[in-house]
């Protein structure tokens, strides 16, 4: 047996882990090599003071202490969700808005039409009242309607000007 | 009443079948709490939030494994982050192991019990010092004596890691008191 492959076979036989025939070769061995002695007398030492932790008693108490705990949790807990929901539900809200918005500025909007267009939407001609001006023959009857006209304009109900 | 049906009935909102677990289990989860922390006071907080995690995860525990092993993952899983919190796993200087060494030097002429103590102290301060999944593992196996599988169980680990892990472990800790055992002259004794 050699002294490099020696470690796993202690650490093993510590563990009670190694057979009756490899843990007869590992005693052998032992006793013919001081540095494996000592190795070995290393670990024991170390898994001694492992297992010698002396186990201190619990609090006294313990469940009439956690009890209460328990209770305030489980009123808590329904609340918790509730929160954590909530704020799961936070992001999706502003990311609806922020799609929502993307689609209002995204989409074309209808455009407001001119008077001459929706003149021309009813399949009027926007010159009608202009060739009835020009076709007056009288000429106060044709002031009159060049002051109404412009009236009209005043107060925006015909077509813009250019 | 059997476990699983403790549990089924705590997992209904009976506080008295948790009770019953609590009463099973709590001297393991300080036990396992109080090896790691070593304070009392502090294993003891330890194992009451163990057991408020527990019960607040039950409606998730679907039996695939025993309770046991369940809660023991709970509560590993929580001194980790207890002690993550506390500070990250140091280093101790060779100064600190001379201090405590002198103290052992006293020790041989006073009572064997605390010879024994210092023993434990140094071991421990070592312990404390290893990386964290080499101290879980040495704690789990060596101090709380759980046998491989249960140990493998806990930590969603194959018994063959476990194995090499320990092993790492071991050496790891023995290479870190080396110094302390060469100033001892080499005695087979700490």
């Amino acid at each position: 047996m050699k002294c490099k492959s020696i470690e796993t076979w202690i650490l093993r036989s510590l563990d009670g882990r190694l057979d009756e025939r490899s843990r007869a070769l590992l005693g052998k061995h032992l006793e013919s090599c001081p540095a494996c002695r000592r190795l070995e007398a290393e670990y024991r030492s170390i898994a001694g003071a492992l297992r010698d932790e002396r186990q201190a008693a619990p609090l006294p108490g313990f469940w009439e202490r956690l009890s209460p705990r328990l209770r305030e949790e489980r009123k808590v807990a329904p609340l918790i969700l509730w929160e954590r929901w909530c704020l799961r539900a936070i992001p999706v809200f502003l990311t609806l808005v922020v799609f929502a918005a993307a689609l209002f500025v995204l989409t074309p909007q209808a455009t407001e039409m001119t008077p001459s267009e929706a003149l021309l939407l009813q399949n009027t001609s926007p010159l009608t009242e202009t060739r009835a001006l020009f076709e007056e023959q009288r000429p106060e009857a044709r002031n009159m309607m060049l002051i109404f006209a412009s009236a009209d304009d005043n107060f925006g109900s015909r077509r813009q000007r250019p | 009443m059997e476990e699983i049906q403790l549990v089924r009935l705590a997992q209904q909102g009976s506080e008295d079948a948790f009770e019953a677990l609590v009463t099973k289990y709590q001297p393991k989860v300080f036990s396992m709490a109080m090896s790691f922390t070593r304070n009392r006071e502090v294993a003891d907080d330890v194992a009451q939030d163990v057991f408020l995690k527990a019960y607040l995860a039950l409606p998730k525990f679907h039996a695939k494994s025993e309770f046991g092993t369940w809660l023991y993952r709970i509560a590993v899983n929580h001194i980790k982050d207890v002690l993550r919190k506390k500070g990250r796993a140091r280093e101790i200087p060779l100064d600190e192991v001379r201090e405590i060494a002198a103290d052992d030097g006293s020790a041989e002429r006073a009572e064997m019990e605390k010879e024994a103590a210092v023993r434990r102290d140094l071991v421990h301060k070592f312990v404390a010092s290893l990386p964290e999944k080499y101290r879980v593992i040495i704690t789990l196996r060596d101090i709380q004596g759980m046998p491989y599988d249960e140990i493998a169980a806990i930590l969603h680990l194959s018994p063959g890691t476990v194995d090499s892990r320990l092993h790492r472990a071991r050496k790891m800790l023995r290479a870190r008191l080396a110094p302390y055992f060469s100033r001892e002259g080499g005695s087979d004794e700490m």
